[in-house]
């Protein structure tokens, strides 16, 4: 599985739409082999279906951001995911595992962030700034280099779509705290 | 002179612990002349924070249509089926 990754980032000038389908493949792949672990496991505490599947794509969430930009940190893939999941099934479904290390992550800091005026703020950049959201997801998320964004984004050049991107970072920061004055619950 | 995208990458370098010593001196100093500089020190703060958020559910969406797929497609029945069985029986 992690050969399959490398490959899809050592790869250049691939369009977004195949990254999309790369991605699609790793995660059918991952699911296929680490998936029915995590049921089992959390089948045989009590747990419900729905709830290894909640933890399960936290786990993928969180393997993601762990490999993207240096994939061959990982020995195995599969354990590695297995791992975490339990670990946030643990915590999140058992009381009494409560004070769990809960190593490489903690996503409860984003879970907070689901209140009404934070979706309505995540709605509207959608929307209005789909362009420069995606543009950011891909430099500081999906760390892909300046020279893919360039040719995905269709600017001329690294030092194009470097200007490019701290205007859009300029720009929705300029928005958020528009909004971020207009809603007064928002990202306390 | 500064543009604005050069004040902007000043601040993601100071945030991101990338820049010079001598350059984050001098940016500390500015800091407590600018108050205008010191809110959008704070907003853009804030925006590498919406940044990631909007990223994690872009990602969550590609998974979740992962998993439709795996569970509602005849091709991986069998693999659905094995799943279900696992809570299938309380």
């Amino acid at each position: 599985m992690a050969h399959l990754y490398k490959k899809t980032l050592v790869m250049h000038s691939i369009s977004n739409t195949d990254r999309l389908a790369q991605r699609q493949e790793l995660f059918i792949n991952l699911y296929k082999s680490a998936f029915p672990a995590v049921a089992k496991y959390v089948g045989r505490l009590g747990g419900s279906f729905d709830e290894a599947k909640d933890v399960f794509q936290d786990a993928l969430v969180v393997y993601y951001e762990k490999t993207v930009g240096q994939p061959s940190t990982l020995h195995n893939d599969t354990a590695y995911l297995v791992g975490i999941a339990k670990n946030l099934w643990l915590k999140r479904y058992r009381q009494s595992a409560q004070n769990l290390p809960l190593t490489d992550l903690d996503m409860t800091a984003d879970e907070q962030e689901e209140s009404p005026s934070n979706n309505r703020l995540m709605h509207f950049l959608n929307k209005a700034g789909h362009k420069c959201m995606e543009l950011l997801k891909s430099f500081y998320y999906d760390q892909l280099p300046l020279h893919e964004i360039a040719e995905e984004f269709g600017y001329s050049g690294v030092r194009s779509a470097t200007v490019q991107k701290y205007k859009c970072l300029e720009k929705v920061r300029e928005t958020i705290k528009e909004k971020a004055l207009a809603y007064d619950d928002f990202m306390e | 002179m500064t543009t604005s995208w050069n004040e902007t990458q000043q601040i993601e370098a100071v945030l991101m612990g990338t820049a010079k010593p001598g350059d984050a001196l001098l940016f500390e100093a500015k800091l407590l002349l600018d108050n205008e500089l010191a809110d959008k020190v704070m907003w853009q703060q804030k925006t590498y924070a919406v940044i990631k958020q909007y990223s994690r559910r872009q990602l969550r969406a590609e998974i979740e249509a992962v998993h439709q797929q795996l569970f509602t497609q005849p091709e991986h029945s069998s693999f659905s089926q094995k799943i279900r069985q696992l809570f299938s029986k309380r």
